[in-house]
């Protein structure tokens, strides 16, 4: 009953018109988000983040979520109507999606799309709300060194799953590591890797390092696609899906809906492998598993599912451990972290009515997207038709906006163009970028928590394995960073997925 | 997971790309001046761990991984990227590095305006009319929405005489 008074509370915090006008928007932004090709979900919820910081917490948090999850609908219909995801997690809807808008059933398809998107992220958030307390009240019994030990799980997972080559994932990680140390030292208050400069006693601006690595290297790294195919919006009639239709669709979407969630909540895991396995489900068990690939209607319920599931479980661990599963959420970290929220078991605690409100908007968010996303096709598709010099303008506008309202300054420009040109260097090297923006979220956390514990310990190590749930932990992270030893397998899409 | 270390077999004709050398030579580089630095800084205090522990460790992750990734290389040579389009990296970065420079001086609307210009009109090859309209609304219109709709300042000239008009 508590829970659903708390449900209850949040919904009357999230349902005032500035909030449900903040969720509109940021849905609206991250469709655009996840129709852009030349732009990521990463950074694009980075590059929105200066809009942000005017506005309450609760309203900044509510916008900001709504652009996370708007990227896992807006990369569908590019997928669908043009054969090129505008996200990895939509790649594998492009194989029945696109062959469903030949033969002319493409409203059809992002229909289900959508419809399978709002089940599965309602779903999910449904599992958000029932795991927020008691893993909450859990959190609350770990101090720093079960902390800095969940820390190392979540980060050994992602290093483990990232790009093709653990020694270059590392690599990143550590480079987010020390970038995040730049300035004064948390404990001490020593200036570290300052250079004599004043302007970096406060550390490099992570919004300005993530919008150069993830969306400025982008556009630097941008090869123009001679077989780019022409956009035709589907009338509005072709947008209702058939009886049968629907009936096929259902039991993809309660398939997708289960993989998605179980998958959203390990780190590491992105929504493209959520989505390529739902698919794989569909051509396991699907009746009409004959007709994948020619333009089934499964093939786009399942895999579409699956991606919002998997994008709404993913804020599971963050809301109650204060663990990131994916780039994007550490981005969505770091804004909770600029709005004075700490996201873990505390947010429950300290900040109860906020985090209640955040979780109620996250259903009213779903339902926007369901009721936006169909009747504006058109409208998201006549962005495609805008020339690539155009768009590729004003999305350099905005990282100039973006970087600069951080602190108002043309500096944090300058290091947005530095930190493109590193994730230019990094791109062309094949390192992947997510365990750089994992750490430099979470190492100034870490870093505290390991000197919070030796601290405790007189600087005895032997604390993080003489208590039994650091122990274990540990002992996971390094089973993990071993994994290759073991020749444990992760899924391959990873390896190209962009995200990682 | 990549099982690619030291069990794989020697490349055959194969060569290490340049670029991935500068790479790691980079790593390497980085990695031993924060290893020096944190030495610097004090690994431990009478309290505890000091401000160089954490970052000395992650010096010491950034230099053991790069010779590891460069053993690995020698034995056999990964693929390395297609290469970038020069002329697109340094007309962006230059353009942007201009326009951050001078955005105190000109104001936000004038070197924003002069920013758009050159990539739609000189780069993108749009018309004067659409460059036109789109370069103003990027930097007048966005200068407006900003500081009156959001209540974001972006810089006004420092120079008397196009602040006085407003920009």
């Amino acid at each position: 009953m508590d829970i659903l008074n708390d449900l209850l509370g949040g919904f009357a915090a999230a349902m005032t018109w500035q909030n449900l006008l903040f969720a509109f928007v940021g849905c609206l932004l991250g469709t655009v988000i996840g129709v852009l090709p030349g732009i990521g979900p990463v950074a694009g919820v980075a590059l929105l983040i200066p809009l942000t910081m005017n506005l309450d917490a609760t309203g900044a948090i509510i916008m900001l979520c709504a652009i996370f999850y708007g990227t896992a609908y807006g990369g569908t219909i590019t997928s669908v109507l043009l054969n090129t995801p505008g996200e990895a997690a939509s790649a594998i809807t492009t194989i029945d999606g696109y062959a469903m808008t030949k033969i002319g059933r493409a409203g059809a398809a992002l229909t289900i799309a959508a419809v399978g998107s709002f089940v599965g992220g309602t779903i999910a958030t449904l599992g958000l709300v029932a795991a927020a307390k008691p893993l909450g009240e859990l959190g609350l019994l770990v101090g720093p060194p079960e902390f800095f030990a969940l820390m190392v799980v979540g980060i050994s997972l992602l290093v483990a799953l990232a790009g093709k080559s653990m020694v270059k994932a590392l690599i990143s990680g550590a480079l987010g590591l020390l970038i995040s140390m730049v300035g004064i030292d948390p404990v001490a208050g020593a200036p570290r890797f300052t250079f004599g400069m004043d302007r970096l006693l406060d550390g490099v601006s992570f919004v300005a390092v993530i919008v150069g690595v993830f969306g400025l290297s982008e556009i630097l790294s941008y090869r123009k696609d001679p077989h780019a195919a022409t956009v035709h919006a589907p009338g509005l009639r072709s947008l209702l899906p058939s009886r049968t239709e629907w009936q096929r669709s259902a039991p993809a979407m309660a398939r997708g809906t289960g993989i998605g969630f179980g998958l959203g909540l390990i780190p590491g895991m992105t929504g493209s492998v959520s989505s390529l396995l739902a698919y794989g489900a569909e051509k396991k068990f699907s009746r009409h598993r004959n007709e994948l690939g020619k333009g089934a209607v499964e093939g786009v319920a399942g895999p579409e599912t699956a991606n919002n599931a998997h994008a709404n479980a993913a804020l599971i661990p963050l809301f109650t451990l204060g663990i990131p599963a994916s780039p994007t959420i550490a981005v969505l970290m770091g804004a909770f972290l600029q709005q004075g929220l700490t996201p873990g078991p505390t947010l429950f605690t300290e900040n109860s009515e906020i985090a209640w409100a955040i979780i109620a908007s996250l259903f009213i968010g779903n339902l926007l997207l369901l009721l936006l996303n169909v009747p504006l096709v058109g409208l998201w598709t006549s962005i495609l038709r805008v020339p690539a010099s155009i768009l590729t303008a004003l999305i350099l506008l905005f990282m100039v906006i973006g970087a600069y309202t951080i602190n108002f300054s043309v500096f944090d420009v300058f290091v947005m163009i530095g930190f493109g040109l590193l994730g230019l260097a990094l791109r062309h090297l094949d390192i992947p970028l997510a365990p750089m923006v994992l750490t430099l979220v979470l190492g100034p956390l870490m870093e505290r928590s390991l000197r919070e514990s030796l601290e405790i310990s007189q600087g005895d190590f032997g604390i993080f394995v003489n208590r039994p749930i650091s122990m274990v932990l540990i002992g996971i992270g390094v089973l993990i960073i071993f994994s290759p030893l073991l020749k444990l397998r992760k899924p391959k899409a990873l390896n190209e997925d962009p995200e990682t | 997971m990549t099982t690619e270390s030291v069990m794989t077999k020697p490349g055959r004709a194969a060569r290490v790309a340049p670029s991935v050398l500068v790479g790691i030579g980079a790593f390497v580089a980085v990695g031993v001046y924060v290893l020096v630095s944190s030495l610097g800084l004090g690994l431990w205090t009478s309290l505890g761990p000091g401000p160089g522990l954490f970052p000395f460790a992650m010096g010491g992750v950034l230099v053991s991984m790069s010779v590891i990734w460069l053993v690995q290389e020698l034995r056999r040579p990964s693929e390395t990227s297609d290469g970038v389009d020069r002329g697109l990296v340094i007309a962006v970065v230059a353009s942007l590095a201009i326009v951050a420079a001078v955005m105190d001086l000109l104001g936000f609307q004038l070197s924003m305006f002069l920013f758009l210009m050159y990539h739609l009109k000189v780069r993108g090859r749009r018309t004067w009319i659409s460059s036109l309209i789109i370069a103003l609304a990027g930097s007048v219109g966005a200068f407006y929405a900003f500081n009156y709709g959001l209540n974001v300042a972006l810089p006004v000239s420092a120079l008397s005489p196009l602040n006085l008009i407003g920009l």
